[in-house]
């Protein structure tokens, strides 16, 4: 009888315990709040704005580094955006992009600055739901960093809250884990051995980094996509080039 | 004596095929051009592509002139300068540099000169820019080397520097760094762990901004336009040395730091307070699973069998020194002296490696296994083709819409590329003996069948250096050039005197050649070709056609037509056959199979008899 009841015990205990993890997965952000206090400004910018991040790295990543790209090529229902192009056959292309981090960056800071715009005004809202006063923060500018190891989104607007005590910030930064900048600078390589000699030999890249995976295919119209990716954290970089084109047959018929 | 000459004709028929041959997988908005069509230099095309050469009506911008863009000032090719990454693109037309705020020259600017990056234990040949940038991101300083011009040396200078446990004070506490001589100093090994706050304003106390993140401790080198070398052994020292710690530098008496040359940090003789664990790390750039100490340092190569030995803990063991030293090591729970040429790298072990006995890293294979159950090495190649066959073992009888295909193993996964289409490009590979087996490496490579057809003898026709040809032996009466050019290959427009032209021709070519040319020289590997547009294919197997002049005699008293001079070109005849066999051979011609095996309809050739006009009957 009494083995009974304690067996009976160690089974709420398990679905409490259960039942509360599952809760606490579902709504983490908020039951953190609710556990440890409010959370930092950046750390509430960064669980704001982090999937609208994602879905933006993503769609730029797979059109070589434009939302709306122009010039290009047609690769699993994607556009994908050519880097180096050349519309006549037998030649070396000539490179569309030679600053790909800096076009990437551009374009995410222009796609993000809706959603940092409605964070800010989020985070605000919850300060003066808490009691706080709040003075600044609009006209927020934001600004999208590609470094090594990490992608960085500083807000440029400088905000100040008092309830007892006043704090001031000159900005906010969020920092999101990537290795898009190491698939950026393989793919500006890649570029330039396309532009300098027609083709690119990928397995140097392999051989020097082990992580590396460079997916090459070439299209029926000779154009090529390359697909850079990261096997360990799978992030990938698509883009086109046509370089040194062949034609079917002498090439007399376009 | 009456004479009737028979006209054989070998004309060539597009094959019609019942399956899809090109694939619908690249619609392009970019412009293309055909060798003959007349172009303009065009800033900006419909298709949004910059500085391209394309007829009039394709050049969106104002700003079009009609001669090759390389002959412009705003569309002419040139070195590109990044000055904030320190790249340097070639090629780069000056307005698409200029746009995208560049630094263009029509030079190779001294900018874009490479000299020797050393970045910690790696080094990076790259551009001074680009080794400031690569050194900021890291928080080293910049160390730069100019006159450095060999990516080898540079790499290996890296190298050269033993490590060592660098000893120091920390918070009233004897502690230790694993690192180079020359990043043994207080700077060096304190600076690297202060961490850099964000754009906090003065004043404010209470809340930290995530800002800036401290450089990482193990510097990693970023790619660069030219990549760095994997990492090799480590140093190799003597274990019976005495320990002895050259002071390097001090702040105080009590801050001082001291360099021991092959040490490890856990060495008790140091008495510091890294002590041993059971854990590993794999660590940026090194294909091995290491120990690591309390502290965080590094020490020697995994060993199972050594996790409590204190002498493998104290001194720094070669490579070659370590366990399973010269193989891979795959999946070992034991050691983990992985290597990367022999297709094993350092990961953390997961679902589809073995978990090692100690800590969570281990060997990961990167090695595959090919279609035939062949084991391939990380980073081998091999060459594949999606034919249905060589249509009765001929030459250059390959399939319609057939391609050849490069397999490169990578990461234990067989990654697939396609050489051009319409064989425009072949696949060639080569095996080396390593010792531990066969290193195949493929590639492809440029089709170079298009003046086959010009050659006149075996010699030039099957000169590798120049071209991919085969030699048709037996072929005759090769009338190449088109002589019935057309679909249908018709010769009813050939006159008696046209047939002269062409035997004296043929005289003129024997008569070059110093002998009558008893075959043909086509394609190893026939090209495709876009059969179903344009005429370009019709012309092409076209230079398969022939005239075969067939002499019939009949005698003066009864009797029939009897054939007495080039009766095998008669249909059903030896000849019909190797005819067969040079129309696929030209191309996508002939009687031919497309890629999944299908026939075409008909024949894909047909043999014509027709009297000459002009003939004595």
């Amino acid at each position: 009888m009494l083995k009974r009841g304690q067996t009976t015990i160690f089974i709420i205990v398990a679905v409490i315990i259960v039942a509360g993890v599952i809760l606490i997965y579902m709504f983490y952000p908020n039951i953190t709040s609710v556990i440890f206090g409010a959370e930092s400004p950046a750390s509430f910018l960064r669980n704001c704005i982090k999937d609208d991040i994602d879905n933006n790295i993503n769609v730029l990543s797979e059109q070589g580094g434009y939302s709306e790209p122009e010039g290009y090529v047609m690769y699993k229902d994607k556009r994908v955006k050519y880097l180096c192009y050349n519309a006549q056959y037998y030649l070396p292309c000539k490179v569309q992009q030679p600053m790909i981090r800096a076009q990437f960056e551009s374009e995410l800071s222009k796609m993000t600055r809706t959603k940092a715009d409605e964070c800010l005004n989020e985070l605000k809202d919850n300060y003066r739901k808490e009691g706080y006063t709040v003075s600044g923060g609009s006209n927020s500018e934001i600004k999208v960093e590609i470094a090594p190891e990490n992608l960085k989104v500083r807000f440029n607007s400088p905000m100040t809250i008092s309830k007892e005590s006043t704090q001031s910030f000159n900005g906010f930064d969020v920092e999101i884990s990537s290795k898009m900048y190491d698939l950026l600078m393989i793919a500006t390589s890649i570029v330039d051995y396309e532009s300098t000699y027609g083709d690119a030999q990928v397995d140097l890249y392999t051989q020097y980094y082990p992580n590396l995976r460079i997916e090459k295919t070439v299209l029926g119209d000779s154009s090529t996509v390359y697909v850079v990716s990261d096997v360990m954290t799978k992030e990938s970089f698509t883009f086109a080039s046509r370089s040194v084109a062949w034609p079917a047959g002498y090439g007399l018929e376009g | 004596m009456d004479k009737k000459i028979a006209i054989i004709i070998f004309s060539v028929i597009v094959v019609s095929l019942f399956g899809i041959f090109v694939y619908a997988e690249g619609v392009s908005s970019g412009e293309i051009v055909n060798t003959l069509e007349k172009t303009v230099c065009c800033e900006k095309t419909n298709g949004g592509l910059f500085c391209q050469d394309v007829p009039d009506n394709e050049c969106a911008s104002d700003r079009k002139i009609p001669t090759s863009c390389e002959s412009t000032s705003f569309c002419k090719g040139g070195f590109c300068f990044d000055s904030v990454e320190g790249t340097c693109l070639d090629n780069v037309p000056q307005v698409v540099c200029n746009q995208n705020n560049g630094t263009w020259s029509d030079e190779f600017p001294p900018q874009c000169n490479l000299g020797c990056c050393v970045l910690g234990d790696q080094a990076s040949f790259v551009t001074l820019t680009r080794c400031k940038r690569l050194s900021s991101f890291l928080g080293l300083e910049t160390n730069f080397d100019a006159s450095n011009t060999n990516e080898v040396q540079c790499i290996l200078s890296a190298r050269a520097e033993e490590k060592g446990a660098c000893v120091f004070e920390e918070d009233f506490d004897k502690t230790c760094k694993f690192v180079k001589r020359s990043e043994c100093t207080i700077e060096g090994v304190t600076g690297v762990s202060e961490t850099t706050t964000g754009n906090r304003s003065a004043g404010d106390k209470s809340r930290a901004v995530e800002g800036l993140t401290p450089a990482p401790t193990t510097p990693t080198a970023a790619p660069a336009a030219t990549p760095s070398t994997t990492p090799s052994a480590t140093t190799t020292t003597n274990q019976n040395a005495p320990v002895t710690g050259a002071v390097v530098s001090g702040i105080n008496g009590s801050n001082k730091v001291e360099f021991f040359a092959g040490k490890l940090c856990s060495a008790e003789e140091l008495g510091t307070n890294c002590g041993i664990t059971k854990e590993t790390i794999c660590l940026p750039g090194f294909e091995e699973v290491y120990f690591v100490d309390t502290c965080g340092n590094p020490a020697n190569i995994y060993d199972a069998s050594k996790v409590n030995d204190k002498s493998y803990w104290a001194n720094v063991k070669d490579k070659r020194e370590s366990c399973g030293a010269s193989s891979a090591n795959e999946d070992s729970q034991t050691c983990g002296n992985c290597n990367y040429l022999l297709g094993s790298y350092c990961r953390e072990s997961n679902s589809e490696t073995a978990n090692p006995t100690y800590g969570d890293n281990i060997c990961a294979s990167l090695n595959c296994v090919d279609a035939n159950g062949e084991k391939k090495l990380h980073g081998e190649s091999w060459c594949a083709f999606d034919s249905a066959g060589l249509l009765g073992g001929f030459i250059g009888g390959n399939s319609v819409g057939s391609k050849f295909y490069r397999n490169v193993c990578n990461n234990g996964e067989v990654l697939i590329e396609p050489c051009s289409d319409f064989r425009q490009e072949e696949c060639i590979e080569n095996s080396i003996d390593t010792g531990k087996g066969k290193y195949t490496q493929a590639a492809c490579r440029v089709n170079r069948w298009q003046d086959c057809t010009a050659q006149r003898n075996k010699k030039n026709c099957e000169n590798s250096d120049k071209r991919d040809c085969n030699w048709l032996e037996g072929i005759e009466y090769v009338l190449m050039g088109s002589v019935l050019s057309g679909e249908n290959g018709s010769s009813s427009s050939i006159e008696g005197s046209s047939l002269q032209g062409i035997k004296e021709r043929a005289k003129k070519v024997i008569e070059e050649e110093g002998g009558i040319p008893k075959g043909a020289c086509v394609p190893e590997n026939s090209p495709g070709l876009n059969f179903w547009s344009g005429g370009e294919a019709a012309s092409v197997c076209a230079q398969a056609n022939a005239l075969c002049p067939v002499t019939y005699e009949k005698g003066l008293v009864g009797g029939g037509w009897k054939c007495v001079e080039n009766c095998e070109c008669l249909p059903g005849g030896e000849l019909e056959l190797k005819r067969a066999q040079l129309c696929t051979a030209m191309g996508d011609c002939g009687p031919k199979t497309n890629f999944i095996g299908q026939f075409g309809s008909g024949q894909g050739y047909k043999v014509t008899q027709e009297k000459l006009k002009g003939s004595k009957k």
